[in-house]
């Protein structure tokens, strides 16, 4: 049988070696290779999608010795909570590639630094082993740190600095949870099956490795008070560096938070659960009035980010305090497809906003108004996506957010005051919608051109998979069911 | 007797080729001198090969044969070989260059005595070697910088070498012994035992350049060649480190030695990152970034004697930090000592800007360059002996160093600016090779590691 995963997970990197050796590639070349890449790396993850997870356990897993004598080893696979992710990934980044199809500065090192991004996402999703798994988060880091420095806005340098900055900091606690781990753990190994099955911790060891954890996930999904990082980087970087920032690399946060906080020290977790639901509820209603109050629509999306995450913080926290194991089934389900919506989603919005920001040169709500009649391709991709944002059934977000909603009612009925987030998004989205695409269109915008085919082919895929997450959310919530359903903590 | 010597060729073959270095050199024949030197060097390398997984001593006792020493070799030899190369660069065509490469094997002769050391005879020996050498070859230009530079590294070593050898006289005073074994004896007597640590690191940290003896460091660097400076921040101050290693692990415990190593630790780690800071000659924050770096390796120095994770994690970190560190220095003789002129670097000589930031990286300890499996050795070490917090602050300063490097990496990619890099063969195949190395100690750290963690 094919390693599946491994060959999905290299393909990208394989690609960004093929563009270096070109000698003097052309930027149609670089591109082609960029999207033939990405469209083969989505075939892999749609090959590992067929195959499938099979519940408890880690389908799929490549095993190969990397340096035996500490335990760390290459070992990759995929259960019910990473493969969807995978999905979102391959999507995600071939939708990118799409999109900056047309860039025409320096799209070799563009191009090349996004390959590397899709190995490292893909990789850290898919990684069984501790140090595997780090190495994957922190490559991503210096990506992204470049993407920004290099192809950002005005005040890139600083905001890119003030990015790598912040979340290396944010993630060297982690190392320092996973050598206690690992000298915690009865023979040494970094496998990450192993510490999960037998959580090598116990008592105040574990809960500080639990609070080295969460300031680095808390960092990265990112949680208030640690998320101010997040709209500096965002109205900065370019705008695929935005999709991918928001749609997967947030998700390392809130992945981390399962894969290790919560299955790694699950007593510890259980005992600080309500703190944790207590900075999710007031991550999801901070991210919401702080939207509000943004008169710059990236900004404004940046912000509902953190609103979107702080649901995902309090479904595990929820997951964690219940004892009832089918609410905790259904609090992990809304999670995790929660995280696959908001990639889904908020991907969308990025884009279009960028769209607009290419044609204006600006985000100001103010400088708009009746976009809906110069630009009504756009102007309806963004309702739409800005419909799914503030959770309207039958699109991607519903599903997710009443399964968490539902849970909490179940364990914590009080931190259900987080529902009070959905009106405020509601409210600002339909904000943003009537100062910017309602009205009386005016003069200086007429020329304004509608989605061309590139703009299309990069929206539209993002906006059928929300309606159909939305629609049917049973193909996506079967795989995660069957991971969560067996779950044991 | 006849064994020991056959357990001592690597170190006979260096003496011999600094020897015949000279004999060139007196010859008047540069080009052939330093091809000498490097052959030398390698051959000494080769006949280290054989001997991975000896642990025995020479001499009765007082110059060892074991895990340090050998990898100490393994390491030290071919980093002066890319360093002569680098000299190359810098003193060719000048009057006495021959000497520069015989006085380069000596030195590292020198340090190669220090870091195999069972003897405090073999410590003095090895400080005074590497030091005669290096003051030298930092004089060399003989100009009015590199004469200054020469002068405070030669009044602060001289210090700092009878300082230790003072200290020292407590040690034999306690023991009766200068065998470094035997000082398990001076359990009974704690003040003399502290007393010769304290002068012991005073010497070894000279050497090494940890805070608070780090002052000679960043104008010694600044007024040498480049290469000297490149050379210095490798091989004597591995040299030193793994003598301090060879120490402590036989000084007891209840002297409290590594309470006072992570003391040193921090004070190196942060002062040097704070200095490195405000920089804007890249000599001299390299400087303080090997100040800085010196600390790292206290975390497994502390760890000596009670964690197996200890001896894998200097020695790792010692193959990691030699080829970045190298290699660093290597971009800045082919750029320029000025921060401004790295401006625009990366876009003019794309490869070289990767290669310097790959560097860069790696000092900083982002996976999976050398650099991180290295320093995560080392935490990993610091962690398991109970220096948690020390693991702690260290992760601080890496933070800390990331401000420090993207200092350089900063304007390396700014728009709209130009930096010539004059193309030299000598310093670009040194960049290529430590290049390779960063990457390859990273990926295949079992390599060093395997026998040497049971």
């Amino acid at each position: 049988m094919l390693p599946l995963v491994s060959i999905t997970l290299f393909l990208p990197l394989a690609g960004a070696v093929l563009i270096l050796c070109l000698p003097r590639p052309t930027a149609r070349t670089v591109h082609g290779i960029g999207i033939g890449t990405a469209v083969l790396t989505l075939a892999g993850a749609l090959a590992m999608w067929l195959e499938g997870v099979s519940g408890a356990d880690f389908s799929q897993v490549d095993e190969l010795e990397w340096i035996p004598v500490i335990g760390a080893a290459y070992r990759v696979g995929v259960d019910g909570i990473s493969l969807p992710l995978v999905l979102l990934s391959a999507v995600m980044f071939l939708v990118a590639f799409i999109f900056a199809s047309s860039l025409r500065e320096r799209p070799r090192a563009y191009v090349v630094l996004i390959l590397l991004l899709e190995t490292t996402a893909i990789g850290t999703f898919t990684a069984l082993d501790a140090l595997l798994f780090y190495v994957f988060f922190e490559v991503s880091l210096v990506s992204m740190y470049f993407m920004i420095a290099g192809w950002g806005h005005e005040d890139r340098q600083r905001a890119a600095l003030m990015f790598f900055l912040y979340t290396l900091l944010g993630s060297l606690p982690l190392l320092l949870a996973i050598l206690g781990l690992y000298l915690g753990s009865p023979e040494p190994s970094f496998d990450m099956r192993a510490w999960i099955a037998d959580p090598p911790l116990s008592g105040a060891a574990a809960m500080w490795a639990l609070i080295a954890m969460l300031i680095t996930f808390a960092v990265k999904i990112p949680a208030v008070p640690l998320h101010t990082w997040l709209p500096a980087a965002h109205v900065q970087a370019p705008t695929v560096g935005s999709v991918i920032l928001a749609g997967i690399m947030l998700k390392f946060g809130t992945y981390g938070l399962i894969r290790f906080a919560l299955q790694m020290t699950p007593e510890a977790f259980r005992e600080a659960g309500m703190v944790i639901l207590v900075f999710g509820v007031v991550s999801a209603l901070y991210g919401a009035f702080a939207a509000l109050a943004q008169t710059d629509l990236k900004r404004l999306v940046a912000y509902t980010s953190i609103n979107h995450m702080g649901y995902v913080i309090v479904g595990v926290a929820v997951a964690a305090l219940t004892l009832d194991p089918s609410v905790r089934a259904v609090a992990l389900d809304g999670a995790v497809l929660q995280m696959f919506s908001h990639g889904l989603v908020t991907g969308a919005l990025f884009f279009l906003v960028g769209m607009i920001q290419e044609r204006a040169h600006s985000r100001e709500m103010g400088a708009f108004g009746g976009l809906l009649k110069t630009v009504p391709l756009l102007g309806w991709s963004f309702i739409l996506a800005a419909f799914a944002s503030l959770g309207l059934p039958g699109l991607a977000h519903f599903p997710a957010e009443f399964q968490i909603f539902l849970s909490t009612l179940g364990s914590v009925p009080a931190a259900v005051v987080v529902v009070l987030g959905i009106a405020i998004i509601a409210g600002t989205f339909l904000k943003a919608i009537r100062e910017t695409f309602l009205g009386e269109p005016r003069q200086r915008w007429h020329a304004m051109p509608d989605l061309s085919t590139r703009e299309l082919l990069a929206v539209a895929p993002l906006l059928v998979l929300t309606v159909a997450t939305g629609v049917a959310p049973s193909w996506v919530l079967d795989v995660i069911h069957r991971t969560t359903s067996s779950l044991v903590l | 007797m006849g064994h020991d010597l056959a357990l001592l060729m690597p170190e006979i073959a260096v003496l011999l080729t600094a020897v015949g270095v000279l004999i060139a050199e007196m010859l008047r024949r540069p080009r052939i001198s330093l091809s000498i030197a490097a052959a030398g060097l390698l051959v000494a390398t080769g006949l280290t090969v054989p001997l991975l997984g000896t642990e025995t001593n020479v001499f009765g006792g007082s110059f060892r044969i074991d895990a340090l020493s050998i990898w100490a070799k393994l390491i030290l030899l071919p980093a002066t070989v890319l360093s002569l190369l680098l000299a190359r660069n810098d003193v060719g065509g000048t009057a006495r260059e021959g000497t520069v490469y015989s006085l380069m094997c000596l030195a590292t002769f020198g340090a190669l005595v220090l870091a195999g050391a069972g003897d405090v005879m073999f410590l003095v020996l090895g400080t005074l070697l590497t030091s005669l050498a290096t003051f030298a070859l930092v004089a060399y230009p003989d100009d009015d910088s590199a004469t200054e530079a020469a002068m405070k590294f030669f009044v602060f070593g001289s210090v700092a070498g009878a300082v230790m050898i003072f200290g020292l006289s407590y040690w034999f005073g306690a023991t009766g012994s200068t065998l470094l074994a035997d000082l398990a004896r001076t359990d009974a007597v704690p003040l003399a035992a502290i007393l010769g640590l304290v002068a012991v690191v005073v010497g070894l940290g000279y050497k090494a350049s940890l805070v608070p003896f780090h002052f000679w460091a960043p104008d010694a660097y600044e007024g040498a060649p480049l290469s000297i400076a490149a050379y210095l921040s490798v091989v004597p101050k591995i040299g030193a480190l793994f003598a301090l290693t060879q120490v402590v692990s036989d000084v007891p415990a209840n002297s409290g030695w590594p309470a006072v190593m992570a003391g040193l630790a921090v004070l190196s780690m942060t002062y040097g990152y704070l200095a490195a800071l405000v920089q804007d000659n890249v000599v001299r924050l390299l400087a303080y970034s090997s100040i800085a770096q010196s600390g790292y390796f206290l975390l497994g120095i502390v760890a000596v004697g009670s964690s197996e994770l200890a001896l894998p994690s200097i020695i790792l970190f010692a193959a990691a930090y030699a080829a970045m560190n190298l290699g660093a220095f290597a971009v800045v003789a082919l750029t320029g000592r000025i921060l401004s002129d790295f401006n625009g670097l990366g876009r003019t000589r794309v490869l070289m800007g990767i290669a310097m930031v790959i560097f860069l990286l790696s000092l900083v300890g982002i996976p999976p360059l050398a650099g991180f499996v290295g320093k995560f050795l080392l935490f990993a070490a610091a962690i398991d002996v109970q220096f948690t917090w020390l693991a702690v602050v260290a992760i601080a300063n890496s933070v800390l160093s990331l401000a420090v490097y993207l200092r350089i990496v900063v304007p390396m990619y700014r728009r709209g600016e130009r930096a010539s890099a004059a193309p030299h063969t000598w310093p670009s195949i040194v960049v290529m090779i430590t290049f390779a190395a960063t990457f390859i100690i990273g990926l295949a750290a079992q390599f060093f590691l395997a026998g040497l963690v049971r």
